[in-house]
């Protein structure tokens, strides 16, 4: 056993000398290994401090020593003061472990000038799993190198930008929606001065018949009042829901009328809308929900008027539909093309390119609208 | 019949504060004062005895209103209601108030709150329903209107 180690060690150096002089001529593998563009040298651990026994010529051109100045070195040499010494340890490990390993690793060479070395080892052993040298090749990668350091500094750049950029977005949002928020808080206040005006004026008044008049402008301003009112408090100030509105709407109304035997029935969808529509949407629903209240229910001798006024609002397909019935009286299929609320409803219809109809609903009024409405998914319209 | 309210009202819109007037007493209630600036509010705040302050955020003197709120809040004179088209201005506390009248408010939303108002202060919980338009503090919420 001991002569074959021997041997086997004697060997090693030989080949070395070999590879040089005499087998690399009839040997093909030793004369590639000599002649490839990839660096590559062989170490003995089994001699002290595990010296290079072999190195190539291309070895030699990427670290610019001459042959005789690496040979019988361990590599340390061709580390630095910049060399990661992470890496160092994890090829310490490896060549203590007898396992190959793969690594970058920043070299020096002679001159001084650093390298990234794709650093590969390999242990190599005889058939009786006894360890006779390490083979090592070396990849210069620094273009590479420098190229991943590129993109990550460009990513970062890029990065950079967009927060930067995002935040300036933010910021502009900011300033836009409180400038919104300011004009809007003056609609809000002018709505209520104008109601103000037409209650003060109304308390001077006595014929019953204007100040009736009065009165329902009241309505028609308070209907505005109560969506200017709902549009703030939704998040988007541009939108809307309208049945938050209706309910709203019909509940003062109610109240305001003071008719405490006729009762409200919702069936409301939520249904957003955009900030233009919404003035239009509010006067025809308060024009139809005041002529119901108005029209549709005939006084008891008590003076009390029972019956029941509905509402529903629902979304199919792009559409917003309201309905608003009564079961009162009934129209008896004469809709008025005169009288102005009748005017005002068909305007506003028209230019919400809304189809409108009257229907008899034995007992009562039922009137249907359809609005074509955008899509309700905000994240896919505009 | 509940005993009506006195209330002092903190407006710096003379048209919105001459006819809330108007619809109070016509409601059966008394102003006690009306004030336009923080400084003018403090002192009808010390010369005055009311049960419940309306009180806008934007005053003569900026926006102010909350600060009125607390000073108000400090003397445990009186409630405060705050009164306004920027809701959004109110501090998540709302400074100790009752809650808010988003303005603009019907004449109808009004009178439902102080009737609503009325039961509140005289005899809590109030027993008819929120009305539109009106939104209580946390703080009330959880007083007045405890999710049964
Ligand atoms: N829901 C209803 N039930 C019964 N009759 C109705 C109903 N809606 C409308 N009408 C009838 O149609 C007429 C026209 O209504 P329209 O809204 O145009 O006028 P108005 O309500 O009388 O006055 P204003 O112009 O102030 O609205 C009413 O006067 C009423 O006779
Ligand atoms: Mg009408």
């Amino acid at each position: 056993m001991d002569w074959k180690r021997t041997r086997e060690s004697a060997d090693a150096w030989h080949m070395t000398d070999d590879l040089h002089v005499e087998h690399g001529k009839g040997d093909p593998f030793a004369a590639a290994i000599r002649a490839t563009r990839m660096s590559m040298i062989i170490t003995d651990p089994r001699q002290a401090d595990n010296p290079i026994v072999f190195a190539n010529d291309a070895f030699l051109r990427l670290t610019g020593y001459q042959r005789q100045e690496v040979l019988g070195r361990n590599c340390r040499f061709l580390q630095g003061p910049k060399t990661d010494k992470a890496a160092v340890e994890k090829l310490r490990k490896a060549v203590d472990g007898v396992v190959d390993t793969s690594i970058d690793i920043l070299n020096y060479r002679k001159d001084g000038s650093t390298f990234w070395n794709a650093l590969y080892i390999s242990p190599v052993s005889n058939d009786r799993g006894e360890l006779l040298f390490f083979f090592a090749s070396q990849l210069d990668v620094s273009d590479r190198k420098r190229s991943e350091r590129r993109i990550t500094a460009d990513k970062e750049r890029f990065e950079k930008a967009v927060q930067e950029r995002t935040q300036e977005l933010e910021a502009a949002l900011e300033a836009r929606t409180t400038l919104l928020h300011e004009v809007d808080h003056r609609v809000k206040n002018n709505l209520q001065m104008i109601a103000s005006l037409i209650l003060m004026q109304r308390r001077t008044i006595k014929d019953e018949a204007a100040r009736q008049s009065l009165t329902t402008t009241l309505e028609r301003i308070e209907a505005l009042s109560t969506m200017h009112r709902r549009l703030y408090q939704s998040k988007d100030v541009g939108r809307l829901d309208v049945s938050d509105f209706a309910r709203d709407l019909i509940s003062d109304l109610l109240t305001a009328s003071g008719r405490t035997h006729i009762n409200s029935k919702l069936d409301l969808e939520p249904v957003s809308i955009s900030a233009e529509k919404a003035t239009p949407v509010a006067l025809i629903v308060n024009e139809l929900v005041t002529n119901a209240l108005k029209h549709a229910f005939s006084e008891q001798p008590d003076g009390t008027a029972t019956g029941n006024i509905g509402i529903r609002m629902s979304q199919p397909d792009g559409h917003l539909n309201i309905e608003v019935s009564d079961d009162g009286v009934g129209m008896a299929g004469t809709v008025s093309e005169t009288s102005f609320g009748m005017r005002l409803i068909k305007s506003l219809a028209k230019q919400l390119h809304a189809e409108i109809g009257w229907h008899d609903a034995a007992p009562g009024t039922k009137v249907v609208i359809s609005i074509p409405n955008e899509p309700q998914h905000k994240e896919n319209a505009s | 019949m509940i005993e009506p309210l006195k209330v002092l009202i903190v407006e710096d819109e003379a048209l919105l504060a001459m006819e809330l007037e108007s619809l109070v007493e016509e409601a059966g209630h008394s102003v006690v004062g009306w004030a336009t600036s923080s400084a003018e509010a403090r002192k009808a705040v010390d010369t005055t005895d009311a049960d419940i302050a309306f009180v806008d955020i934007h005053l003569t003197d900026g926006p102010t209103g909350v600060d009125v709120a607390r000073y108000i809040g400090e003397r445990r004179k009186s409630m405060v209601v705050f009164m306004t088209a920027n809701p959004k201005r109110i501090p998540d506390h709302f400074a100790g108030a009752i809650g808010v009248i988003a303005k603009p408010y019907t004449m109808n939303g009004l009178l439902s709150a102080l009737r609503y108002l009325q039961e509140g202060v005289r005899r809590p919980p109030p027993k008819s329903a929120r009305p539109a338009g009106f939104t209580l503090s946390p703080a009330f919420e959880t007083v007045w209107a405890p999710t049964s």
